[in-house]
């Protein structure tokens, strides 16, 4: 059974138009969107920017309003929930935001900012609450100490750990990391992303991975969907998509990951060009696409 | 831009709308009517003759019927009776709002010929001396109220120094039409458009400095320099063209505050404008006066605001509103 | 590697510093502030302490006998219309004033934040509907409204006239709060705080608002001069408040007849001198508030 479904799921952007008009203009920013996570996997979700799929996260925890379709966690219909049963769910569902410096709010303390969560659902004595954020704290490799300091007494890694100190408070199920470490100096994304997965397997987490980068991806997840203007045109575990790519998008992505056999090159640089062409030549016949099952774990829009 | 115009002039009329309704439950709130101003002074008109006069009248019609007279009377030009000068109010705003046209324009050319090379001098030469005499002056310009600035004006020129007359608009034993008449009207102007026009230059030099702070940063400008083109044409020529036109359009957003100021201008130098007029009537109770004034004075603020709203954006397509 | 990471943290703290710190430090740099806050501060403590060394009774006391007295030994600064100290008027008025200006400050910017904080929270239609009304209500002529309002109320008190002043002083800081506000909720901190389950009321009090005090501050202080400056206005007027309690406003509008702007100056000169002076004086510590809270401001 899976742990999060989205069935055919679309986000409009509306222009709020200005008073005189109300029919404003709507953009479709994902469509007709359906993704698949089972427990305790990674998938990771990658596509070009402004594909939509940082909407589809946000969609999923609840910051953007959904046009159509339905999102089910643990097999409910979170559209469908009483407030209440909805808090509690989306208690379950926590998030790691793309920028660690607007994330967390300069004017808390690392105590707050990772009680917040805490108290929103737990009621803790102020002992144990601060034993609790200690704990996490060291759990994210930060110094206890910390706990009176200010974001910006942190580097931008460090402020990262504090981010998933704080979605990993409530001990959720799921966990959306939003390009979690394109913020980041290249020097230290390794360190985090070794990190997230070391919690993941830890707490048997289920992860949506989002992010432009087929080289993280590609160490990180478990399960791959390729995003192109609003919805997965490929879907398949690492093996798939890496050895076995179908759509013509995402032989283009892997076609521009740079490759560090000089022996190679050439011939890379040469099959790049074919495939652009290629892409130009088809890209609006796209979206059309009929869906196709490659095998078991492999499909593809084509 | 044609839509924009025609967004904005639209937009226009509820705020029109809102404004009378506003004025007209607030003119509601105010004690006596039409009727009870009419027979005032007459014991004999017994309460029932007096509510049947305002059965007549409609005064207990429902709010909107009421309301529709009242705008439709007022948009032919009837706002009513002043109970106290027992004349149409219409008839008694038009004897007083040519002082305050005058005493505003005079305020607003004033101003502006003050502040405008004001602004340029200081954008111009930041930080010498004259720059900081200029902020200083902007600074204690801003603080400064009206009122207290006004009496110390009167006071000192007025009284000390006897330099100009302390009230009035002209002497009264002038006959009219003769150069003397023109000529005194004008000397009784100077210590009330002094005493506005020398608060209202804040905004108008703070815009200009900044600007020209700004021009001096931008490429085009340094271009120009480095092409040989003189310093003070450059000035002139970028820095006039792209600021001048926005301080006009900042015209009709200065009404509200040249409205307020006239009514303790007009008060202290005992101007016969509109602004007195309010306070006289204030004082006396004559509140269709009262009513018809708001009015105006809120009716002219919207019209102004729309005007320098359409004009900045033919100005400025890039600034945005709402 | 965990102890390298957190090398060198504990010494960047001294980087950021406070707010209030920031601001006495701006005071203190600029000398025409640090005079302001002086004199100011001088003014306050004379008038708010007042009560000690003056009986407010014998201040408000009619000696008809003593009618417009010049400036003499005994009245430093002479006698007004009802034969009462003007010093001690002043004192009084000062106290009134300000304390007043500050009322209107604080409740009008309760109102302004409370709208400012919604519209800029929520966006979107709420967004758009305060904004329509704002910009009609910034276009009234409020200043003549406050008037009638003045005379129609019923049992004119103080407390009427703080109310139906901050009622027409609080748009402009509704909008400021509104703008700053949405720029602010596009921060992932605000999202953080809603996915995280934090109430919207929660996250608008205790995320957005500590993130717009700056703001909030230097728009206070302001408008508390611009406030002062109004109520003083209107009591010259004869609108502001009622007979009984003075301001500096009502030994000022007994300038209204010339005979005492010209002749007994000492009546009414003072107040106006001390009004300008706590204007000056509240704006140039506005200012350097201001730079404390924009460091761009310094051009």
């Amino acid at each position: 059974m899976s742990l999060l479904q989205l069935r055919d799921v679309s986000v409009h952007y509306t222009k709020t138009g200005s008073f005189f008009k109300r029919k404003s203009a709507v953009i479709p920013v994902i469509a007709q969107l359906s993704l698949e996570l089972r427990p305790g996997e990674i998938y990771g979700l990658v596509g070009e920017s402004g594909c939509g799929k940082s909407t589809a996260a946000k969609a999923i925890i609840g910051l953007h309003q959904l046009s159509a379709g339905q999102i089910f966690f643990n097999g409910e219909d979170l559209s469908q929930l009483t407030r209440k049963a909805r808090k509690q769910q989306m208690k379950e569902i926590q998030m790691i935001f793309q920028d660690p410096y607007s994330s967390l709010n300069p004017r808390k303390n690392v105590w707050n900012i990772i009680a917040e969560p805490l108290r929103n659902f737990e009621k803790l004595s102020k002992a144990d609450e601060l034993k609790k954020v200690q704990k996490l704290l060291q759990r994210v490799g930060l110094n206890e100490e910390s706990v009176y300091q200010y974001p910006h007494q942190f580097s931008g890694g460090q402020r990262q750990r504090i981010g998933i100190a704080r979605a990993m408070a409530l001990q959720p199920q799921l966990l959306i990391a939003d390009e979690p470490v394109s913020a980041l100096d290249v020097s230290v994304q390794a360190q985090v992303l070794n990190f997230m997965k070391e919690i993941q397997e830890e707490f048997r987490l289920t992860m949506l991975f989002i992010s432009h980068d087929l080289g993280v991806v590609r160490h990180l997840c478990d399960r791959i969907g390729i995003m192109y203007r609003g919805s997965v045109v490929e879907e398949g575990t690492v093996e798939d998509i890496f050895r076995r790519p179908q759509h013509l998008y995402t032989k283009r992505l892997l076609a521009a990951m740079p490759e560090m056999d000089p022996e190679k090159r050439q011939h890379k640089i040469k099959q790049r060009l074919q495939i652009n062409e290629e892409f130009d030549r088809l890209a609006d016949t796209f979206l059309d696409a009929e869906l196709q099952q490659i095998s078991d774990t492999h499909w593809a829009r084509l | 831009m044609l839509t924009f115009i025609i967004k904005r002039t639209v937009l226009m009329i509820p705020q029109l709308l809102l404004l009378s309704i506003l004025i007209f439950f607030l003119a509601k709130q105010m004690p006596g009517d039409a009727v009870t101003g009419a027979f005032m002074g007459k014991p004999n008109v017994s309460a029932e003759q007096m509510e049947k006069i305002r059965e007549q009248h409609g005064l207990n019609d429902p709010w909107i019927v009421q309301y529709g007279r009242w705008i439709r009377d007022a948009l032919h030009g009837d706002l009513g009776q002043s109970f106290v000068h027992k004349q149409p109010v219409t008839q008694l705003l038009a004897g007083r709002i040519e002082n305050t046209i005058w005493l505003s324009v005079a305020t607003l050319a004033v101003t502006y010929s003050l502040a405008i090379p004001l602004g340029m001098i200081a954008g111009r030469w930041t930080r010498s001396w004259a720059d900081q005499l200029i902020v200083t002056y902007n600074y204690i310009s801003f603080a400064t109220p009206v009122f207290v600035f006004a009496l110390l004006m009167l006071y000192v020129f007025g009284f000390l120094l006897n330099w100009f007359p302390s009230g009035g608009s002209v002497d009264i034993r002038i006959t009219e039409g003769t150069p003397e008449y023109v000529l005194d009207k004008l000397k009784h102007l100077v210590l009330p458009v002094l005493s506005g026009s020398l608060l209202l230059t804040y905004s108008t030099v703070q815009y200009l400095r900044n600007e020209m702070i700004d021009t001096k940063m931008k490429d085009f400008v340094k271009t120009a320099r480095a092409k040989g083109v003189p310093e003070n044409a450059v000035y002139r020529n970028h820095i006039l063209r792209h600021s001048i036109f926005p301080i006009a359009a900042f015209l009709g957003y200065e009404i509200t505050g040249l409205i307020a100021g006239s009514v303790f201008i007009e008060t202290i130098f005992s101007y016969p404008g509109l602004g007195r007029l309010f306070i006289d009537s204030i004082m006396t109770r004559d509140f269709t006066v009262v009513t018809a004034l708001v009015l105006i004075s809120g009716a002219a603020v919207i019209v102004g605001t729309m005007l320098s709203d359409i004009i900045l954006r033919i100005a400025d397509p890039r600034i945005r509103f709402g | 590697m965990m102890i390298s990471l957190n090398k060198g943290v504990q010494h960047k703290s001294s980087g950021h510093s406070s707010f209030l710190s920031k601001i006495l430090a701006e005071i203190r740099q600029d000398r025409m502030a640090y005079m302001s806050a002086v004199i100011l501060i001088f003014i306050m403590a004379i008038a708010y302490l007042s009560p000690l060394f003056l009986s407010i009774d014998r201040v408000n006391r009619i000696e008809l006998s003593q009618i417009y007295h010049p400036p003499s030994a005994t009245h430093w600064l002479g006698t007004d219309d009802g034969g009462r100290d003007v010093f001690g008027q002043l004192l009084l008025g000062a106290r009134n004033s300000l304390t007043i200006g500050i009322c209107v400050t604080l409740l009008s910017s309760f109102y302004g934040l409370t709208i400012g904080l919604i519209a800029g929270y929520y966006g979107g239609w709420a967004d758009q509907i305060i904004s329509r009304i704002l910009d009609f209500l910034m276009i009234l002529p409020s200043l003549m409204i406050i008037i009638v309002f003045v005379v129609l109320v019923p049992n004119y008190t103080v407390y009427h006239f703080i109310f139906i002043m901050s009622i027409f002083a609080w748009f402009g800081k509704a909008r400021l709060i509104r703008s700053r506000g949405l720029a602010e909720r596009e921060m992932d901190y605000i999202s953080a705080s809603k996915t995280l389950g934090t109430p919207d009321w929660k996250i608008m009090l205790f995320e957005m608002l500590p993130n717009l005090s700056s703001l909030i501050i230097v728009n206070m202080t302001l408008t508390l001069a611009g406030n002062i400056g109004l109520e003083t206005g209107l009591t010259f007027l004869g609108f502001g408040l009622p007979s009984g309690t003075p301001s500096l406003g009502t030994l000022i509008a007994l300038a209204k007849n010339p005979d005492i702007v010209q002749n007994k100056w000492w009546v009414w000169l003072p107040a106006a001198l001390l009004i300008l002076v706590i204007m000056l004086c509240i704006n140039y510590i506005g200012q350097a508030v201001k730079r404390a809270a924009d460091a761009r401001q310094r051009v």
